[in-house]
């Protein structure tokens, strides 16, 4: 159990704030498809980040006395970095979509084609390969949290919530939560909210009120740029070893639909992100999934071909948004350039 | 409209995740990987005069005449993967390096989605620039190789992990060298040596899919290896056996999601036998406090996970190999197949003391072991087929 709320936690946390990002962006009248490319350049960035600064031997004193609070400090800097230059790539999406009222579409699929090239260039000059890795060692070691940490030995029991959900668990998860939680809140509750949805609904009604509606869909898409950013970050802290590639496994796009299949909601994102958390948490690991803790693997004994499991995600995606895309309700001046002489 | 635009976005969203999110599970079918392996020192200490690393000799190199007398094909995989395509260039870099030659490595378009027609074309390319010995590494490389060496006979290219090819008439290609590693052997010492350092619950997870003779038969040892310490000691062990996720040879989330989940379910210990894989296995090692057998090469500089690495003397083959082209002596080696193992000191675990990492296996068991397989004392089964059979002190469980 412990296994599989980890697990699933490990995959959603990107998904949603990523969603999240989404959310953003089309709540303010911009369509971010390019959520994947912001993903991947976030990720380089923040591994590039972290090898840099371990080149320069900037965290090796903290490392080699297990400094690990000076560690995770250094994890959420690699994470501010990341959230900054995702803001900035978005920029791009923002200038292309609210000064040249080009095509929101368009723009976002070629940021979504020039991440990965621009990134790989980038790799292949700095490593001399396919793949930047850390300087030394692995995330692991430096930035996970774990139970040594508050005193506890190798065979100390922390307890179910002890071992859930501070043993072998990564900061960057809980900041996430918690980010999605104000950035909610913000949302719905402020005064900035209010305005930058009303742009996403009726740009012309809030401009004659007079909110700038340039200003909020730029506000929109950078925060937008900076939530991606970092969840492609955390993406490659958390299930990559954080290493970058120039991949995302389509997270991004997998966001994209986490964000409709939740209605542009963020609670409703929430969830769905935690079911295609856990979806894809079973289908890599059903072998290993022992929920009571009574030693058996029931769906490792089912014996249903492992090929369907690692089908599901997928399925579940294709299924759940064939219901309820139907029904789903997208902020109503998302797309649309907004151009103030057809007020 | 906008409806519409929202379904259709939906759709293509729908799509793009079947095949984006698809890639891991779907390259495995399509993409057979390049085999683990890495370079470096093979076991055994080389006859090379002084120890020159092959790090410190630059991948690209220019020539003064713009040709390339010594040529490296990549199989899938990058060319720094640590493990098989580093090691085979590695070979290529020290001997060009030793004897002032030029040389230069050509790494097939697209990727791991490389065609056999990508891969023709890296040869003729290599030919074209001058080179009078061309490398292949990896067994995937046979179609395109047929075809090269078919077109250039005049020629020799070193196959690495391959065998003897021929042409269409069914006439052996004399310049293709084959060359293979008895990987079972070194697979054998390692599940030996784990098992008598008191490891219990072992783990195997392979690239290829299960189609790499190199990594079946690394594979296949490792459960021999495992069954016969257990059988010494008088207890049994239990292995998890997958080829899930390790098609393509790289690392992935669903790779290291799975062997988080071995970890957390008791498993101590993971062969990865697979190139990038490694990142994937060690990562989750390194969060359960588990450890990983390396493969290949000695990787335990890579990880302080890694208790022992499975090598094969890439580095040395490749040598020897090229050394014969230069010599005029390549026809001994020319259309037959060469089989390097313990004979020839081309495979085994590292002894030098920081890669040494066993608490109660010593370095006298392992050379007694080494020592019984040299003699022919102990032979270990190679026929990777018979893998699924009742083991006498091993429960092996295939995932």
């Amino acid at each position: 159990m412990t296994f599989l709320i980890q697990q699933t936690l490990t995959y959603a946390v990107p998904l949603m704030i990523v969603a999240l990002a989404g959310v953003f962006a089309e709540r303010s009248g911009i369509i971010n498809l390019a959520l994947e490319g912001i993903m991947i350049f976030g990720a380089f960035i923040g591994v590039l980040f972290v090898n840099l600064t371990q080149k320069a031997g900037v965290f090796a004193e903290a490392k080699a006395a297990g400094d690990w609070v000076a560690l995770q400090g250094f994890m959420v800097l690699a994470m501010a970095v990341a959230a900054l230059m995702g803001a900035v790539f978005s920029l791009l999406l923002s200038f292309a979509s609210v000064n040249l009222k080009a095509d929101q579409t368009i723009g976002g699929t070629a940021l979504n084609l020039l991440a990965p090239a621009l990134v790989l260039f980038f790799i292949r000059i700095i490593a001399n390969q396919n793949t930047l890795q850390m300087a030394e060692g692995d995330s692991a070691s430096w930035f996970m949290i774990k139970k040594s940490f508050f005193g506890y030995g190798r065979g100390d029991e922390m307890g179910f919530f002890g071992s859930t959900f501070i043993d072998k668990t990564y900061l960057a998860t809980y900041i996430c939560i918690l980010l999605f939680i104000i950035l909610s809140i913000l949302l719905y509750k402020t005064r900035f909210g209010l305005r930058l949805r009303s742009c996403g609904e009726n740009p012309q009604a809030a401009d004659s009120l007079g909110i700038n509606v340039y200003v909020m869909r730029y506000a929109g898409t950078t925060i937008s740029g900076a939530l991606a950013g970092m969840g492609g970050f955390v993406y490659a802290l958390t299930t990559a070893n954080c290493a970058s590639t120039g991949d995302v496994a389509g997270f991004g796009f997998l966001a994209l639909a986490v964000m409709i299949f939740g209605n542009w909601k963020p609670l409703n994102i929430a969830c769905s992100a935690l079911l295609f958390g856990l979806f894809k948490c079973i289908a890599a690991s059903y072998a290993s999934i022992d929920i009571n803790g009574d030693g058996v693997f029931l769906l490792a004994d089912l014996g249903v071909s492992p090929h369907f499991y690692r089908m599901l995600p997928y399925l579940i995606t294709l299924l759940v948004l064939a219901f309820t895309s139907k029904k789903s309700r997208a902020p109503k001046a998302e797309g649309i350039p907004y151009d103030k002489s057809t007020r | 409209m906008k409806k519409f635009i929202a379904l259709v976005m939906a759709a293509a969203m729908a799509l793009s995740l079947a095949a984006c999110g698809g890639t891991p599970a779907s390259t495995p079918a399509s993409t057979p990987a390049s085999e683990p392996t890495s370079a470096s020192t093979p076991a055994s200490e080389p006859a090379a005069p002084e120890t020159v690393s092959a790090d410190d000799i630059e991948d690209n190199m220019t020539s003064a005449d713009g040709t390339y007398e010594i040529a490296f094909i990549t199989d899938v995989g990058q060319l720094k993967d640590k493990s098989f395509n580093q090691g085979t260039y590695d070979g290529v870099k020290l001997y060009a390096a030793a004897n002032g030659l030029s040389y230069k490595y050509y790494q097939p378009a697209n990727g791991d989605q490389a065609t056999d027609d990508d891969r023709y074309d890296a040869m003729k390319a290599a030919v074209e620039g001058g080179a009078k010995v061309v490398v292949c590494a990896g067994f995937m490389q046979e179609t395109a190789l047929k075809r090269a060496a078919a077109e250039f006979p005049e020629v020799p290219f070193v196959f690495i992990d391959g065998y003897p090819l021929t042409d269409e008439e069914g006439n052996t290609l004399t310049n293709v060298a084959a060359i293979a590693f008895q990987e079972e052997q070194a697979g054998y010492f390692a599940g030996y040596a784990v098992v008598k350092d008191g490891f219990e619950k072992l783990g195997f997870s392979g690239g290829g899919g299960g189609t790499n003779p190199a990594c079946c038969r690394f594979g296949y040892g490792f459960v021999q290896g495992a069954n016969a310490a257990a059988a010494e000691l008088g207890k049994t062990v239990d292995m998890n056996f997958s080829w899930e996720y390790g098609a393509s040879f790289g690392a992935s989330p669903e790779l290291q999601t799975m062997m988080e989940g071995w970890y957390a379910n008791g498993t101590e210990i993971v062969f990865a036998c697979g190139g990038s894989m490694f990142q994937s296995i060690s990562a989750a090692a390194s969060a359960n406090d588990g450890y990983v057998v390396g493969v290949d090469v000695d990787q335990a500089s890579q990880s302080d996970t890694v208790v022992t690495s499975a090598m094969k003397g890439l580095a040395d083959a490749v040598q020897w190999a090229v050394a014969k082209v230069y010599d005029d002596t390549f026809s001994e080696i020319g259309g037959v197949a060469t089989s390097l193992g313990v004979a020839e000191h081309a495979v085994g675990l590292p002894t030098a003391e920081s890669s040494w990492r066993f608490e109660t296996f010593t370095a006298d068991e392992y050379n007694a072991l080494y020592e019984k397989v040299l003699n022919g004392e102990l032979t270990i089964d190679s026929d990777y087929n018979n893998l699924e059979q009742e083991y006498s002190n091993l429960n092996l469980n295939i995932i």
